[in-house]
C-alpha cells in the first residue's frame, strides 16, 4: 500500500495507461480522482475498476485538460473535498500519425494544447496547493519517442520532449518547497496507440527491445506508483524510461 | 516465317495430344507475338500470345524475385509440366493455394476451363480438408495468408460452412470462395453464415448483357448476379468480381464492370481473367474470343475514359510477369474518381511493395513508399487529389482521439483502396513452361501435392476420377524425350 490515503489526480484516466494508473493507484491505497475528455462509457468502466481494486469511490471529471476552466474547476473541487492534493499525474495526451508534410497548424495545436499546455495548466493549478503544504509530487507521463531515436510523429515527439524541459525546470524551481517533479517515459505498450500500429511496427519494436516484448500498462503503472510514493522521496528531476531496454 | 523475329524458345504442348513440344515465340512484322510449334503427330500449330510485341518483350524482361517452394514433392523425371507437386525445378512458392472442394456444378458454362462431375459428385470431407489445411499452414510457417475454395460450384458443398470454419480455426487470414452467386442469391442463411465467418466471395461476373451471358455461361443470370452482389454488399462481405474477358463479346464492357466494382462498397478487387481454352467447355469455345493481356489493358483504358491505363499496371513479383498485371486505386470516400497508385507512386515502388504477397499488404516497403509519395507531392506543391486522399486516409486510420484497433485500421485501409488484377491463364495452345515454372497459384491436393492451376486445368484434372466419370490417360509421349525445335 505504497500510496495509502494519498490524494491523487490522474489526467486521462479512462482507458489505456490512464486506466492502469487509476486502478493501480487505488490498489495501493490512494484516493483517486481522474479526468477524461470524451468517452463516458470508458470513464464509467475505469471508475468501476477503481472501486473493484479496493479504492474509495473515485472522483471523475469530464473535460479537456487544455481548458483552463475545466482545470480550475477540477482542482478546486478536489481541494475543497479532500483539503489538498498530494499527487498529480499528467497522463492525458493525444497523438496522430502524420508526416510533417500533412501536419497542419491545427494538428500541431491540438497535440501541443493537450500534451503540453494541459500539463502546464494542471501542474500550475495543483502546485498552489502543494506549495502551500510544502509537499507533493508531479509526475509527467512522457514517451520513449522523446528519449530514443525512433520514428514518431513530429508534434507528438516535440510535445513529449517539452515535458522533459518542464520536468527539469519545475523540479529545480519547486524543490525548495518540498515538491518533487519527475517524468516517466514508457515504451510501446500493449494498450493505446500500439494497438493501431501496423503489425510490422510492433514486430520491429519487439525485435529491437532486449526484453523482446511490448510493455504492459500495469508494469508502467507500478513504477509510477513507486515514483509517487514516499519510498522515492529523494527522487526529483528524474527521467525514467520504461521501455524494455530499447 | 520470314521477317519474323525470334523472341525466345520454350516448351509448350500439342493442342491435340497434350504432349510436350518445343515452341518458338516470335514477333511478327505486324507487331504481334505468336507461338509456333509442331507436333510430330499433329503438325504445325500457332497461337497469338499478344497483339503488342513491344509490350510483351518489355513485360517479359521483368524478372520476378526468386522464391522457391519450401518443399519439393517430386524430383524432375519427365520435365515440366509433367512432374508437378511441386518439382525440384519449380521456382515460385505458392501465394494462392486453391482447394477444389467439390466437383458439382449446376451450370455448364461454354467457357468453363475445368472438368466437373455431377453424377456421384465429389465433396471433400471436412477431415480430408483439415489435412490439406494443416499441411498448407505448416508450409506457410504457421500463418497462412490466403486460401481459395473452388469447385465446381463450392456453394453446392453440403458442409461449406464447416470447411470455412476450419480455415478460421487454423488462423487463415483470408478465405475466399469462388461462386457464380446464383445459390447465394437464393440462400440467405448460407450467405449470412459466410458473412459471420468473414469469408470472401469471388463472384464471377462477365457481362451486363443477357445474350452475352447466355453465350459465355449458358444461362441468363445477370439479374441474379446483381442481386447476389447487392446481398453481399448489404452483409458487408468482401467481394472480388471475376469477369472472364473474351474478344468481341464482352471486352467492351470491362469499363462498366469496373465502374460497378468502384460503386459497390464490398468489392475489394476485380480479377479479370482472359478466356482460356481448356476444360469441359473452354476447349471447344470459339477461338475468335481469344484475348491477350495487353488487349485487356487497352480495353480497360478505352472503356474507363483513361481512369486506368496500361502504365498503371505492374506485374506481380510473385509470378511470371505475363501472368498477372496489377493496378491499385485509392478510393475517394466522398465520391469522385479514384486515383491509381501509379499516379503518386513509381511503378517500381508499387512492384516492390507487392513482394512476398499476391495482394498489397501493409509493410515497411509500402509504408515507406507512401511516406515518400506524400512528401514528394507536398514538396512539389502539387495540389493533387492524391495528396488529399492520402491525407484523408491517414486521418481515418489514426484519429487523434481514440486509436483504432489494428483490425479496424486494416479494415479501414482495405476500404480505401480497390485493386484490378488481370490474370492471363494458359491453355494447351498458349502453354509456356517458362510461365509454369513461376506459377504461384496452385491447386492443392489431399496428398499434399501442389499443381500450378494452368497445368491442372490443361493436364492433371481430367486424369482424376473425382472430376471425370472416365478419367483420361496420360499421352504415351507426355513428358517423354524431347525433339529439337523444328519450326521457324
Amino acid at each position: 500500500m505504497r500510496l495509502r490515503d494519498k490524494r491523487c489526480l490522474i489526467t486521462g484516466g479512462s482507458r489505456g495507461l490512464g486506466r492502469a494508473l487509476v486502478t493501480t493507484f487505488a490498489r495501493h491505497g490512494a484516493r483517486v480522482a481522474f479526468t477524461y475528455s470524451t468517452h463516458d462509457g470508458d470513464a464509467a468502466e475505469a471508475a468501476r475498476l477503481v472501486e473493484a481494486a479496493g479504492g474509495a469511490a473515485s472522483r471523475v471529471f469530464k473535460g479537456s485538460v487544455a481548458d483552463p476552466a475545466h482545470v480550475k474547476a477540477t482542482v478546486d473541487a478536489l481541494a475543497a473535498e479532500w483539503g489538498g492534493l498530494d499527487v498529480l499525474v499528467n497522463n492525458a495526451a493525444v497523438t496522430q500519425v502524420l508526416p510533417i508534410s500533412l501536419l497542419e497548424e491545427a494538428d500541431w495545436d491540438l497535440v501541443m494544447d493537450t500534451n503540453v499546455k494541459g500539463a502546464y495548466l494542471m501542474t500550475r493549478a495543483a502546485l498552489r496547493h502543494m506549495i502551500r503544504r510544502r509537499a507533493g509530487h508531479v509526475l509527467m507521463i512522457g514517451n520513449f519517442a522523446s528519449e530514443r531515436v525512433i520514428e514518431a510523429p513530429a508534434h507528438y515527439a516535440a510535445s513529449k520532449a517539452a515535458l522533459r524541459g518542464l520536468t527539469d525546470a519545475l523540479a529545480r524551481e519547486v524543490g525548495r518547497h518540498g515538491v518533487r517533479v519527475n517524468l516517466l517515459a514508457p515504451g510501446l505498450l500493449d494498450v493505446g496507440m500500439s494497438r493501431a500500429l501496423p503489425q510490422h511496427r510492433q514486430d520491429e519494436y519487439v525485435a529491437r527491445a532486449p526484453l523482446g516484448r511490448l510493455g504492459r500498462a500495469e508494469e508502467v503503472a507500478e513504477f509510477a506508483a513507486f515514483l509517487c510514493s514516499d519510498e522515492s522521496a529523494f527522487t526529483t528531476a528524474a527521467k525514467v524510461v520504461v521501455d524494455g531496454g530499447l | 516465317m520470314p521477317d519474323e523475329r525470334l523472341l525466345h524458345e520454350t516448351t509448350s504442348l500439342c493442342a491435340t495430344c497434350l504432349d510436350a513440344v518445343p515452341a518458338r515465340v516470335v514477333a511478327t512484322p505486324a507487331g504481334e507475338v505468336w507461338m509456333r510449334k509442331a507436333c510430330p503427330a499433329h503438325g504445325e500449330q500457332a497461337a497469338r500470345l499478344s497483339t503488342d510485341a513491344a509490350w510483351y518483350e518489355a513485360t517479359r524482361a521483368i524478372a520476378p524475385r526468386p522464391s522457391p517452394p519450401p518443399r519439393v514433392a517430386r524430383e524432375v523425371e519427365r520435365g515440366c509440366p509433367f512432374d508437378c507437386g511441386p518439382c525440384a525445378s519449380h521456382a515460385q512458392r505458392v501465394r494462392m493455394p486453391v482447394v477444389t472442394i467439390t466437383s458439382a456444378c449446376d451450370l455448364a458454362c461454354p467457357i468453363c476451363y475445368v472438368h466437373n462431375k455431377n453424377d456421384d459428385a465429389f465433396h471433400m470431407p471436412p477431415d480430408e480438408f483439415a489435412r490439406v489445411l494443416e499441411r498448407l499452414v505448416a508450409d506457410a510457417g504457421g500463418e497462412l495468408d490466403l486460401i481459395n475454395l473452388t469447385g465446381g460450384e463450392p456453394t453446392l458443398h453440403p458442409r461449406l460452412l464447416d470447411l470455412v470454419r476450419l480455415c478460421r480455426e487454423a488462423g487463415v487470414r483470408r478465405v475466399s470462395i469462388c461462386s457464380h452467386g446464383l445459390g447465394l442469391a437464393k440462400d440467405p442463411d448460407l450467405l449470412a453464415g459466410l458473412a459471420a465467418l468473414e469469408a470472401r466471395i469471388a463472384l464471377s461476373f462477365d457481362t451486363f448483357d443477357a445474350g452475352v451471358d447466355a453465350e459465355l455461361k449458358g444461362v441468363r443470370s445477370v439479374a441474379q448476379k446483381l442481386r447476389c452482389l447487392e446481398l453481399l454488399d448489404r452483409a458487408g462481405v468482401d467481394t472480388t468480381l471475376i469477369p472472364v474477358m473474351t474478344r468481341g463479346r464482352n471486352d467492351h464492357e470491362i469499363g462498366a464492370i469496373l465502374d460497378l466494382a468502384l460503386r459497390t462498397a464490398c468489392v475489394r478487387h476485380v480479377e479479370v481473367h482472359t478466356v482460356t481454352y481448356a476444360g469441359q467447355g473452354g476447349t471447344s469455345f470459339d477461338r475468335s474470343g481469344r484475348i491477350s493481356m495487353v488487349e485487356v489493358l487497352e480495353r480497360i483504358a478505352e472503356t474507363t475514359g483513361g481512369l486506368l491505363g496500361p502504365a498503371d499496371f505492374v506485374p506481380s513479383p510473385s509470378a511470371h510477369p505475363l501472368c498477372y498485371q496489377i493496378a491499385y486505386l485509392l478510393v475517394n470516400p466522398r465520391g469522385g474518381p479514384p486515383v491509381p497508385f501509379t499516379r503518386f507512386l513509381a511503378r517500381d515502388d508499387l512492384y516492390a511493395a507487392l513482394a512476398d504477397h499476391l495482394y498489397l499488404e501493409p509493410g515497411p516497403r509500402l509504408e515507406r513508399a507512401l511516406q515518400d509519395a506524400i512528401d514528394r507531392l507536398w514538396a512539389q506543391g502539387d495540389d493533387s487529389r492524391a495528396l488529399g486522399l492520402l491525407n484523408d486516409l491517414l486521418r481515418t486510420l489514426f484519429p487523434p482521439g481514440r486509436p483504432l484497433e489494428r483490425a479496424e485500421a486494416l479494415r479501414a485501409a482495405e476500404r480505401a483502396v480497390k485493386a484490378v488484377y488481370v490474370h492471363s491463364h494458359m491453355d494447351a495452345e498458349t502453354f509456356d513452361v517458362e510461365r509454369a515454372y513461376l506459377c504461384c497459384d496452385a491447386n492443392v491436393r489431399t496428398d499434399g501435392t501442389q499443381v500450378p492451376v494452368c497445368n491442372d486445368n490443361v493436364l492433371y484434372r481430367d486424369k482424376e476420377p473425382r472430376f471425370m466419370a472416365t478419367p483420361r490417360a496420360w499421352g504415351p509421349r507426355a513428358g517423354g524425350r524431347r525433339v529439337l525445335p523444328v519450326v521457324g
